[in-house]
C-alpha cells in the first residue's frame, strides 16, 4: 500500500533495500550517548531531541528496576507523517528512509500530529551555526552517513552495542539475522504503520501508549509544565 | 523515582480552534445566503423566500470570516510566508492540501456571488451558489477530515468527526444567522421557521453524535479509554458544562416547545448558545486529542 507515498514500502521486496535498526534492551545502560551523539552531529538545539532514551522505573523496593528504551523515528514502512503532509516537504525514500525537505516546510505540524511515535519536532528559529530553523526536523537514520556506507552516529556511538543498523532486506545482515532469531516488537503494530524499528526484551510499561504515562509525581509535573507552556501560541513564543 | 521522557506536542492551539469554528460559521452562513438561487422552489420555496432579504448582508458576514480565518490559519504556521505552498506542491492524500485550494475557492464564489448580486446577473447566482455552497460544505469536512486522518490519535481517528464538524458549523452559523436577522429587523415568521429547523436537527444530531463519542471512548481501546480520562480530568468543565450543557441541552429545552421555542429572541439565544457548544466541542477535541501522545 503506498497511497500518498513518494516510495511504495520495500520491506521484504526481492533487489531493493530496506534500513532498519534493531535495539537490544538487554545492552542498554542507559548512559545517552546515542543522544549526544545526534546533538553533536546536527547541532540540535537545547528543548528538541532527534533520539532520546525515555527513562522507567517498575516494581517497588526491593523488586525494582530501571528500564532505558531509545526511541527515535520509525521510519515507517507506510508513514502517516508522509502521506499527510500538505506539500511533500516530508517523503519517503525508496530506501526507507523517511527525511524531511526544509526549503518546502510551512510548519503546519500536521506531521507532528500524524506521528504516532512522537519522533518530530519543531527547530527553534534562534540558533548560532547552523541557520536552518522554524521548520520541522526528525531523524533521518543518518542517510548522509548511510550514503557513504558509514552507520548513524547514534549506532556508531552505542558504547554497548545496543543499537545496530542495516539492511533488513539483506538475509545476511545483522539485523535481519538479530530479528529472525529473537522476539523482537515494534511500537504500536496495530497503527497499520510497519515500523523499521525493532526492539528485542522491551518493557511494557514503555511500548504502549496508554500504560507510558509518566507515574512519577515529578514527571508529571514536567508533563503537565511543558502543556501549559506549550499549549497554543506560547509554543511560538517560547521557541520559535 | 527516578523518570524520564521527552516531550513533543502538535500544538495545535487556540488558533486552530478559531479557525474551525469561523470558517464552519462562514460556510453555514453563505450556505442560508445563497439559499435563494440554490434552493428556489425546492421544500415548497421557503427557504428561498425566507433568506431573500439576507443574501447581501449573508455574504458581506460570510467574506467578513473569511478575511478573519483566512490570515489567522497562515498566521499560525510556522512559516506563514509560505502560505501557498500547499497549492503549488499539492498533495493529494493530505486534507490539508484539498482545505487550502478549496479555502480561496470559496473566497471567491463569496465574491462572485456578491459582484452578481451588486450587478444585478442574476444568471451567475445559481450556478455561483451551488458551487459556493458545495465549497462551504467542505470547510467544516476538510477540517474535520484534518483530524481524522490521523490514526495515531484515536480521540481523532473517528469517521464521526468530519459529520460532527458540518453539524457544529450548521448551529453556529444558524446562531451568526438568527443574530444578524434580529439585528437587522429581518427575522419575519418564514426566516424563523427555517432557522428554527434548522438548529432543532442541528442540536439534535449533536446530542446523537455526543452520545456517539461518549460510548466510543467508554467501550474502545486502551488509547481511547486514555482519552476519555483526559477529557473528564484536564477539559471536564469546557466538556460537561460548556458543551454538554450550555451547548446542546440547554438550546434544546429552550426550543424543544415549538411555540417558546419560534419566539425571535429564544430561538436566538438558543443559537449563540449553541455556537458556545460547537465551539467548545471542537476546543476540547483538539486539546485533548494531542495529550495522549504528549505521554508516550
Amino acid at each position: 500500500m503506498s497511497l500518498g507515498l513518494q516510495a511504495p514500502p520495500s520491506l521484504g521486496v526481492p533487489g531493493k533495500k530496506r534500513w532498519a535498526m534493531v535495539i537490544d534492551l538487554r545492552r542498554c545502560i542507559g548512559c545517552m550517548a546515542c543522544v549526544c551523539a545526534d546533538k553533536a552531529e546536527y547541532d540540535v538545539p537545547l528543548g528538541v531531541w532527534r533520539t532520546i532514551v525515555k527513562v522507567k522505573n517498575t516494581g517497588s523496593y526491593p523488586n525494582t528496576k530501571r528500564h532505558f528504551m531509545p526511541r527515535l523515528c520509525n521510519h515507517c514502512d507506510n508513514p502517516p507523517c508522509v502521506r499527510n503532509c500538505p506539500t511533500e516537504a516530508t517523503y519517503k525514500h525508496e530506501e526507507g528512509f523517511v527525511l524531511q525537505r526544509y526549503e518546502r516546510c510551512i510548519t503546519c505540524r500536521t506531521c507532528i500530529a500524524a506521528c504516532p511515535y512522537n519522533a518530530r519536532h519543531v527547530l527553534p528559529n534562534n540558533r548560532d551555526r547552523v541557520k536552518i530553523g522554524g521548520v520541522v526536523d526528525k531523524c533521518t537514520f543518518c542517510d548522509h552517513r548511510v550514503e557513504k556506507g558509514l552507520v548513524p552516529a547514534c549506532v556508531q556511538t552505542c558504547l554497548g552495542r545496543s543499537r545496530i543498523f542495516g539492511d533488513i532486506n539483506d538475509p545476511n545482515s545483522e539485523v535481519a539475522r538479530l530479528v529472525a532469531r529473537n522476539s523482537t516488537v515494534v511500537l504500536k503494530p496495530g497503527k497499520g504503520t510497519q515500523p523499521q524499528v525493532y526492539y528485542i526484551k522491551p518493557e511494557r510499561s514503555l511500548t504502549e501508549q496508554a500504560y507510558s504515562a509518566p507515574v512519577s509525581y515529578a514527571a508529571r509535573e514536567d508533563a503537565r509544565a511543558f502543556y501549559e507552556h506549550n499549549r497554543s501560541s506560547k509554543f511560538f513564543s517560547g521557541v520559535l | 523515582m527516578f523518570e524520564f521522557n521527552q516531550y513533543n506536542i502538535a500544538p495545535w492551539g487556540y488558533e486552530i480552534v478559531i479557525y474551525f469554528f469561523l470558517i464552519g460559521m462562514a460556510a453555514m452562513t453563505f450556505i442560508y445566503a445563497a439559499a435563494p438561487a440554490v434552493f428556489g422552489g425546492i421544500f415548497g420555496g421557503v427557504a428561498g423566500k425566507a433568506m431573500q432579504p439576507f443574501q447581501k448582508t449573508g455574504m458581506i458576514a460570510a467574506l467578513i470570516l473569511l478575511l478573519i480565518s483566512g490570515p489567522l490559519l497562515i498566521a499560525d504556521l510556522g512559516q506563514p510566508s509560505r502560505f501557498l505552498f500547499p497549492i503549488i506542491y499539492f498533495h493529494w492524500t493530505s486534507p490539508l492540501s484539498w482545505g487550502s485550494l478549496f479555502l480561496p475557492l470559496f473566497g471567491l464564489s463569496i465574491v462572485g456571488y456578491l459582484f452578481a448580486l451588486i450587478n444585478g446577473k442574476t444568471d451567475w447566482l445559481k450556478p455561483l451558489g451551488i458551487i459556493g455552497s458545495l465549497l462551504a460544505v467542505s470547510m467544516p469536512l476538510y477540517t474535520g477530515l484534518d483530524l481524522m486522518v490521523h490514526q495515531g490519535r484515536e480521540l481523532w481517528s473517528n469517521p464521526t468527526i468530519p459529520v460532527l464538524f458540518v453539524i457544529l458549523s450548521i448551529s453556529s452559523g444558524t446562531a451568526l444567522v438568527a443574530v444578524l436577522h434580529l439585528a437587522t429587523g429581518k427575522l419575519n415568521d418564514q426566516a424563523l421557521e427555517v432557522l428554527y429547523w434548522f438548529l432543532y436537527v442541528a442540536l439534535a444530531a449533536t446530542l446523537v453524535l455526543f452520545l456517539a463519542e461518549l460510548v466510543v471512548l467508554n467501550y474502545g481501546s486502551a488509547e481511547k479509554r486514555q482519552a476519555w480520562q483526559v477529557i473528564n480530568t484536564e477539559f471536564g468543565f469546557e466538556y460537561w458544562v460548556l458543551t454538554f450543557l450550555i451547548g446542546i441541552i440547554a438550546p434544546l429545552l429552550l426550543i424543544v416547545k415549538p411555540k417558546l421555542g419560534r419566539n425571535p429572541k429564544v430561538l436566538v439565544l438558543a443559537a449563540v448558545l449553541s455556537a458556545v457548544g460547537a465551539y467548545s466541542f471542537r476546543a476540547v477535541l483538539i486539546y485533548a486529542g494531542q495529550l495522549g501522545q504528549l505521554y508516550y
